[in-house]
């Protein structure tokens, strides 16, 4: 990753400015939500090789900052909904799409199955993934 | 399966607060299928967005929008070895997949 770093460097202008935008594990809140309200149903669980992905992105940025190739000027985070019409919709994506970073307990399968199903009819299940954005600038020139 | 996405648009928010995109020329790496290109392209003067799923560059290819194609262009490339000369970019986005 720190090659890539130092690629991205090599093709922006001085000064230019690099955009790091990814998900960050944090147990991941999980919600059902209707026009009624909203709903908390417990948390992913993070799983070691998704947190080992987050940390080897960190020391990457962070070598790059050290070799002075970017300056951080920005940071935040922010919440990016992933949203289904139901709880075995969103079980099935996990074990699909997520399954080598995160996963769901059966008490939290659980609740959001039962909140649900006792919900209003519009009711939906969602997850908060958490998002980081970073605004850097180009430190020097390549 | 119906699924949705940021129906709060909190990423292309967070994302033009991040930087102007105004006639820029801007590359993003790790594209996919496009889901983030569409977000900002529309502005910029031109962008180039990278990834090295072939199959996703084939999908983001076929759903850009007519209005784009003078300026959108999708390659297979990785970011380690990126196909350009130094020093033509003024945005680059590095978009983490998940």
């Amino acid at each position: 990753m720190v090659h890539a770093l130092r690629e991205i460097q090599r093709v922006l202008i001085h000064n230019g400015i690099l955009i790091d935008l990814r998900p960050v594990l944090d147990r991941w809140p999980i919600e059902v939500v209707s026009a009624r309200g909203v709903r908390g149903t417990g948390y992913i669980q993070d799983l070691p090789p998704g947190l080992a992905d987050d940390e080897a992105a960190n020391r990457s940025m962070a070598q790059a900052e050290q070799n002075e190739w970017f300056i951080r000027e920005t940071e935040d985070f922010f919440p990016f909904i992933y949203s289904w019409d139901t709880p075995s919709e969103m079980e099935e994506w996990i074990e699909e799409e997520w399954e080598d970073f995160i996963e769901l307990d059966e008490e939290t399968k659980q609740a959001t199955r039962s909140a649900w199903a006792s919900a209003d009819a519009d009711a939906r299940v969602q997850v908060k993934v958490k998002m980081l954005i970073t605004r850097w600038k180009v430190a020097k020139e390549s | 399966m119906t699924i949705q996405t940021d129906s709060e648009g909190s990423e292309k928010k967070h994302l033009h607060r991040s930087a102007d995109f105004a006639n820029k020329h801007v590359l993003e790496i790790g594209c996919g299928e496009g889901r983030l290109t569409w977000q900002y392209a529309k502005e910029t003067r031109s962008t180039i967005a990278i990834d090295l799923d072939a199959d996703a560059l084939r999908v983001a290819t076929i759903d850009r929008p007519s209005d784009l194609e003078r300026k959108v262009y999708f390659s297979l490339a990785k970011s380690e070895q990126i196909p350009f000369p130094k020093e033509i970019f003024d945005i680059a986005i590095l978009a983490w997949s998940f």
